[in-house]
């Protein structure tokens, strides 16, 4: 990872965990604001909803009281002197003074409980009564109203209407309804809902809210049935989706009756959608101050780079450069602190390595020039010392014994053309080094090569004249074609050959082994001679040096500019008295062949 | 001295005389405002949806014979009828001269074709003058049968139809509106009515509402309201009782146990309360299903609540079905009496409850449609969806029988008797109905002011 | 419906004929000078109204006796008779008693109900047409079993006349129909006839054993059909029986034997009054009342308002005429001026009778009654102010003609009687109350 991407990461991350433990932090007092806001509303819609429960309980009683002193009640009470209450008289009644005084119960009831007129049940008239009569306080009280359509709830109050001996009751009052669910006026937020207790168990069906009947009623089946088991104010989350923002903080309170028993269960509902979309708007707020954060961290870490990191890149590739050779890589010094002394430092050290080098070239172009003049010479002392000795030889024939000196100068004459012969032999070798021509690409089978070179020296190296060298070929098959130049492959491994020969001047075997690894193949030529030493290794490949009495040094020196031209690597690895290894890589080199060969190597 | 006696009596006359009003004779012309709550889409009386538009067609159509009072057939379109063949072949001669309202005749032809229509089952051709009715079997009835509502002589052409009544149609807004004109070459002599308009489809309030409003000066009142209307001052004009209330099952019991509910049930109801209370004495307890007034004998049905029976006979099934009990949702007053019904059912220990949807037995109002007791009985089945109804002969114990037979069946428990009533306004005289509640709107007359 | 009782026997007074015939009473074609069916059945049951003050119920009786008894066999029964019909008290009485001695003479005798071997409930019911009379009888503890019969309802005599007052009008009951009667007049001479006016026909009676026979049945022919509220009006003549004036329609009979009357299409003015000051006025064709034209004139007035009916009150100089407007005034005609009230209460139908008393000539107005008919009053107009001169004599309904005869010596008033629908025609007569 670059230093530029740590500097942006860190930057990043630091940027946002910030944000992130700020909004944590904002999230987590916003929601105990909250639920204490909630508590607090919670507390003051159920103690308003026991006001207006009072408010309305006064209210129909108030009513009650009215219908109770009003003509009809007197008249009532009148008619239960006769024997028989003419019903058909009073059959709208209690109907039309429920309607006028916004009622929607209202009986008239004899002392005995017999209803005389029903507003919520007019066919009831005749039929008994009797719960209803007991109820003796002025307060208004909850009861179930049995209806032809079912039961419902109420809020009722009753009074007593006294004739003379006459006894009649007045009993009335209000559903609890949406109607009467519209009339709380929860604040904004929060809503109410009310579960009529009218079966034993959860039914869907009586549960309503101020819209209505509630289409989704299960998510508060639980809660009800709780509340129905302990009778008791209970408090619990409900989910209405899976939404949270649908959430409900709900809070049942039991409703009972004149005997305690459950009638209903008021529910406040309080959403949490406040509370989960300031939550979700803290989140959302966090992520953006994250992302300007991690937006910052870049802008910051590009500024960085450009203060702190370029000059370290430039460096690196200033270093890069110099490490493949190229030695007049200089940097610029654009600051003046601890990097401007780097990168001067650096250009100091390429400096002074670059005149180092050359001290280095020149020393070695010094001591090569000296080995080649000292190889020269000495390749050129050799024939020329038969040479002197030749001449004078005949020199003195002439002088001593001129009969002789017919024969003496044919033999003479022909060791003088054999030496020249040699010199020019000498000086050929050495004027082909100089020559080396660039190879010329085609598709080789390098095992064809191979076997091509050792059929060449399959004579030499059996000659009756020296100790027998065997030749062994371990070509490793399928080997990919490759691009090179047959002849100069030829040619540097003939000189390897050769090379090898003069290592076995007792014999041995000169083993060839081949391999691909990839794109490269790979070729062994071992043979098991005298081996090298560490230090003949590292010099074996320079031009002009040799090992040998005779030979020109140049060999190995050809064959490491081939496998150069290739664009391969040559490498020797060696142990004294075990032989040597010459191990040659080449690269398969597709992309120089001509076009006309290429489908034909790769295929 | 011979004017000693008077001043006295001239004084009295006088006040008398102011008191009382004059009797006058009926004035030509004016256009009667009337309320209907039926709402038919069409006027032809061989639709469904007829019986209550009766009114209506007597306006505009003409049967072959009409009833009296008494339940007689009297002549109408036909002037003379005879019976051959032991009564099961009627030639009737038809009226001479009468006109449709385009001024084509009245032929034997049309009749027959209007008769065979709404007698599908009937043996109806014409002779010269005369129309012959052959029917399968001997029908000394035929003459009343003749007078029911489906029966009306109707001229259909063209998808329009016309009468040969008192009145024409002038305009016709199906549902809504009906405006008629009354006919200078009527055969019964032009009504004094030159038009009537009749506003449909409005309930009972609408038209009370109309009524105070003075725009419309005839209208039908609910029997439940009649007491109270005539109370305030109101005139109101009641029928004898003749609409039948009834529970009517979907079925015949299916099982004894069945059979004992049904019992129970019917001793469980207090028909009287739900007369005098519910209805307001808008009619009579009813035991049978034809009124009292018209066959003598109801009074052998009892009527009487038996809650001590009703229980016993509740006690016998070991386990009672539920009923859904069907009622009219739109008319607040079956409301209570479907209600009572389950109290009542309820008391003797029945499962009832209201249904609005499928039920397995409905509380239905069916009116009597003839003054003649059988073919009132046999239409009063057929309405009721019942099976049709078998009188060995004519006599009122074969009714009677006919109708015990019926009730036995125990497809229908019946109720009521209702009546029917209507507000008149003061500016209208001659006002009368028909003994089975039809109004006799030709009759009628306007007086040209308030009394 | 499970304590429905069981019928055990059936048996009623046949209702019809085997093949019923009808033939209506307008009889066009077939039968032009017979009689009319149901006038012949009225006049009959009339006459037999009149010979049998109360029913005989022996009949009835001994059938439902029978059945009794064939029902309880002979031995102790108890029987209660309850009236749940419109038959009198005493008509109920008759009944129980016949009926016992019916049981008598089949072996059957009262008992308490408590020592009785069956207990008969006798209901005397009816319906529209019939007495239905009904026994329930319960033997042991059986269900109990029901007898019906029924026997036709009796007409209602009918309602008796009112009493006198000081200047009294007097009603003399001249003739009842079930069909409009227009008018009826009553002849002088022997043998006594009258001729009543209907809308079909004019029916002459003559006096036979002090009732009315049919004598002849003239039918009106007229080619239009009538309007509403028909009405009529019957003229006595000097040279030929009678003119019958109809909308439209005038009718002469013949003056030569045999009698017929001749009906032709006129708008000739209708005679208003003949003696003394003979004036006509022309009447509506299609409608019930006169145009207001008048022929020759009062004086000089030729036309009033479209009215129903008038009243001639001769003065000394000069006749006041009353008319009775459709438009509900009343207008006074004296030749010259044209005085209207509406104040008066008088009904449509007007007339004046010559009686001799007060100042001669009296008006007769109707109006309307406390209970459900129409009254007559006698009025003088002094001083252009009615003065009732009568007690308002009460008709059973309302009154549908009322037209003086042709001498003005009296009236006769038509009312359709409101309970039974038929018409009933009187004569009116004033007499002083000396």
């Amino acid at each position: 990872m670059s230093l530029r991407r740590k500097l942006l990461f860190t930057l990043a991350l630091t940027a946002f965990l910030s944000v992130a433990a700020v909004a944590w932090i904002i999230s987590a007092l916003v929601r105990r604001s909250f639920e204490h806001n909630n508590e607090e509303r919670t507390v003051a819609l159920v103690e308003q909803f026991r006001r207006d429960f009072a408010r309305q309980g006064e209210d129909v009683a108030r009513r009650i009281g009215t219908i109770a002193s009003g003509d009809a009640s007197t008249r009532m009470a009148l008619s239960l002197s006769h024997a028989s209450p003419d019903y058909g008289a009073f059959l709208n009644e209690a109907r039309a003074i429920a309607e006028n005084q916004q009622l929607d119960f209202l009986e008239f009831v004899d002392g005995q409980g017999t209803i005389l007129s029903s507003a919520q049940w007019p066919a009831k008239f005749g039929y008994k009564d009797t719960q209803a009569i007991r109820a003796t306080s002025k307060d208004a009280f909850l009861k179930r109203e049995e209806l032809p359509d079912g039961a419902a709830l109420g809020v009722f109050a009753i009074r007593q209407v006294n004739v003379g001996d006459r006894l009649l009751f007045v009993l009335g009052g209000r559903r609890l309804d949406r109607d009467f669910l519209l009339r709380l006026e929860p604040p904004p937020g929060m809503r109410t809902m009310l579960y009529q207790n009218l079966e034993s168990g959860f039914s869907p069906t009586l549960l309503i809210n101020s819209s209505g009947l509630m289409q989704h009623a299960d998510p508060v089946a639980p809660l009800i049935r709780q509340v129905q088991q302990r009778t008791r104010e209970i408090t619990a989350l409900v989910h209405w989706s899976s939404n949270t923002a649908d959430d409900e903080s709900v809070d049942a309170i039991p409703l009972t009756g004149l005997d305690h028993e459950l009638l209903g269960i008021l529910l406040v509902g309080d959403s949490r959608r406040p509370y989960v979309e300031s939550r979700r708007q803290i989140r959302t707020a966090a992520l953006l101050g994250s992302a300007v954060g991690v937006a910052l961290a870049i802008l910051l870490s590009g500024w960085a780079a450009t203060r702190v990191t370029r000059p370290v890149e430039q460096l690196a590739q200033a270093a890069r450069q110099v490490a493949k050779g190229d030695w007049n890589t200089q940097v610029t010094v654009t600051s003046a602190d601890e990097l401007g002394d780097l990168a001067e430092s650096f250009n100091r050290m390429t400096t002074e390595l670059l005149q180092q080098k050359e001290q280095l070239v020149q020393s070695e172009r010094v001591a090569a020039w000296r080995e080649l003049a000292r190889r020269l010479a000495h390749e050129l002392k050799n024939p020329l010392f038969p040479l002197q000795l030749t001449v004078e030889n005949l020199l003195r024939a002439r002088q001593q014994s001129p009969e002789q000196f017919e024969e003496i100068f044919r033999e003479s004459s022909s060791t003088l053309l054999a030496e020249i012969a040699n010199l020019k032999t000498i000086i050929s070798r050495f004027s082909e080094f100089s020559r080396m021509p660039q190879p010329q690409f085609q598709r080789v089978q390098l095992n064809e090569v191979l076997e091509s070179v050792s059929r060449l020296f399959q004579a030499q190296l059996r000659t009756p004249d020296r100790a027998a060298i065997e030749c062994r070929l371990e070509l490793a098959e399928g080997m990919p074609p490759i691009a090179a130049d047959p002849e100069l492959l030829h040619r540097a491994f003939s000189n390897l050959v050769l090379n090898a020969m003069d290592a076995m001047p007792q014999g041995g075997t000169l083993t060839f082994r081949t391999r691909h690894e990839g794109e490269w193949a790979v070729l062994e030529v071992a043979d098991t001679g005298t081996g090298l030493t560490p230090e003949e290794c590292e010099r074996l490949f320079t031009p002009y040096y040799t090992n040998k009495a005779h030979g020109t040094g140049l060999g190995l020196a050809i064959v490491q500019s081939i496998i150069s031209d290739h664009g391969g690597r040559i490498s020797v690895r060696s142990e004294a008295g075990s032989g040597a290894t010459f191990v040659i890589e080449l690269p398969g080199n597709t992309d120089k062949l001509p076009a006309d060969q290429v489908a034909a190597a790769t295929s | 001295m011979k004017h000693r006696g008077f001043p006295l009596l001239v004084t009295v006359s006088l006040v008398l005389a102011v008191v009382a009003g004059a009797a006058t004779r009926p004035h030509y012309g004016g256009t009667l405002h009337v309320g209907l709550r039926t709402a038919p889409t069409s006027l032809d009386p061989n639709r469904a949806e007829s019986v209550a538009s009766e009114n209506l067609f007597h306006l505009i159509f003409d049967t072959l014979v009409t009833l009296d009072d008494q339940g007689r057939p009297l002549p109408a379109l036909a002037t003379a009828w005879q019976a051959e063949s032991g009564s099961q072949r009627w030639q009737f001669s038809l009226r001479r001269e009468i006109t449709f309202p385009d001024g084509t005749p009245l032929t034997p032809e049309v009749v027959v074709t209007s008769l065979r229509a709404a007698n599908p089952t009937w043996k109806v051709f014409a002779t010269n003058d005369a129309v012959v009715i052959e029917r399968d079997s001997p029908e000394p009835d035929l003459p009343p049968e003749l007078a029911l509502p489906r029966n009306n002589i109707v001229k259909r052409e063209g998808g329009k139809i016309a009468g040969t009544g008192p009145f024409v149609i002038t305009q016709w807004d199906p549902g809504r509106k009906l405006v008629l004109a009354a006919r200078d070459d009527y055969w019964g002599g032009r009504p004094f009515l030159d038009a009537i308009e009749v506003e449909l489809g409005k309930n009972f309030r609408e038209q009370m509402v109309s009524f105070d409003l003075g725009k419309a000066q005839v209208i039908e009142v609910a029997p439940e309201q009649a007491r109270r209307v005539a109370t305030g001052g109101e005139r109101i004009e009641t029928s004898p009782p003749i609409e039948l209330l009834a529970l009517v099952f979907n079925h015949d019991p299916q099982s004894v146990a069945d059979s004992k509910q049904r019992d129970a049930l019917s001793l469980s109801i207090d028909r009287r309360l739900l007369n005098s209370v519910v209805m307001q004495d808008g009619g009579e307890p009813a035991g049978n299903l034809l009124p009292n007034w018209m066959t003598g004998y109801g009074f052998l049905f009892p009527v009487d609540p038996n809650l001590t029976r009703a229980q016993q006979e509740r006690a016998e099934v070991p386990e009672t079905t539920a009923w859904n009990l069907g009622f009219d949702a739109n008319d607040p007053i079956e409301r209570v009496l479907a209600e009572r019904i389950v109290l009542n059912a309820r008391d003797a220990g029945l499962r009832l409850q209201l249904a609005t949807g499928p039920s397995d037995v409905r509380l239905v109002r069916v009116p009597l449609t003839s003054l003649d007791a059988q073919i009132a009985l046999t239409e009063l089945t057929a309405s009721l969806g019942l099976p049709q109804v078998k009188i060995k002969g004519n006599s009122v114990d074969d009714l009677y029988t006919a109708e015990s037979a019926l009730l036995k069946s125990q497809r229908v428990i019946p109720l009521l008797h209702l009546r029917t009533a209507g507000a008149v306004s003061k500016t209208v005289r001659n006002w009368s109905r028909a003994r089975d509640g039809a109004w006799r709107l030709p009759d009628v007359w306007l007086a040209a002011e308030r009394p | 419906m499970s304590r429905s009782p069981t019928l055990i026997s059936t048996g009623t007074m046949p209702d019809h004929h085997p093949n019923p015939v009808y033939n209506a009473r307008i009889q066009e074609i077939r039968l032009p000078r017979a009689y009319s069916f149901r006038a012949r059945c009225l006049l009959l049951l009339i006459v037999s109204a009149t010979l049998v003050s109360a029913t005989d119920w022996r009949a009835p009786d001994a059938q439902l006796a029978r059945k009794i008894a064939a029902a309880t066999g002979p031995g102790a029964v108890a029987l209660e008779v309850t009236n749940r019909s419109s038959l009198s008290q005493a008509d109920v009485d008759d009944i129980r008693r016949g009926l016992w001695t019916e049981l008598a003479a089949l072996g059957v005798h009262s008992a308490a109900a408590d020592q009785a071997a069956a207990t008969v409930e006798v209901s005397l019911s009816e319906n529209l047409r019939n007495y239905v009379w009904i026994a329930e009888i319960h033997v042991g503890n059986s269900e109990p079993s029901v007898a019906m019969l029924t026997t036709p309802r009796t007409q209602q005599p009918p309602t008796g006349e009112r009493p006198l007052a000081p200047l009294t009008i007097h009603k003399a009951l001249l003739w009842t129909d079930d069909n409009r009667i227009l008018d009826v007049a009553l002849p002088t001479g022997s043998p006594q006839i009258m001729i009543v006016l209907g809308p079909e026909n004019a029916v002459l009676y003559a006096a036979q054993n002090s009732h009315w026979q049919v004598e002849q049945t003239l039918t009106i022919t007229h080619a239009h059909p009538w309007p509403r509220d028909l009405r009529g009006r019957l003229l006595l003549r000097k040279d030929h029986l009678f003119d019958a004036y109809l909308p439209g329609v005038l009718c002469q009979t013949t003056t030569v034997a045999p009698l017929a009357l001749n009906c032709r299409e006129s708008d000739d003015p209708w005679p208003l009054a003949t003696d003394p000051s003979a004036l006509s006025a022309f009447f509506t064709p299609s409608r019930n009342f006169f145009t207001g034209a008048l022929s020759p004139s009062v004086q000089k007035q030729t036309a009033v308002a479209p009215f129903y009916s008038s009243a001639p009150l001769p003065r000394d100089k000069y006749t006041l005429w009353i008319f009775s407007g459709v438009d509900g005034q009343i207008h006074m005609l004296d030749g010259m001026t044209d005085q209207t009230s509406t104040k008066w209460g008088w009904g449509s139908d007007i007339t004046s009778v010559r009686s001799g008393c007060g100042l001669g000539w009296q008006v007769l107005a109707t109006s309307r009654g406390d209970g459900a008919g129409d009254t007559v009053q006698a009025f003088e107009i002094a001083d252009r102010e009615p003065a009732a001169l009568s007690a308002p004599l009460e008709f059973g309904g309302s009154i549908t003609a009322l037209w003086a005869d042709s001498e003005n010596a009296s009236a006769i008033a038509v009312a359709q009687d409101s309970e039974t629908g038929q018409y009933e025609a009187s004569r009116l007569s004033v007499t002083c109350n000396r």
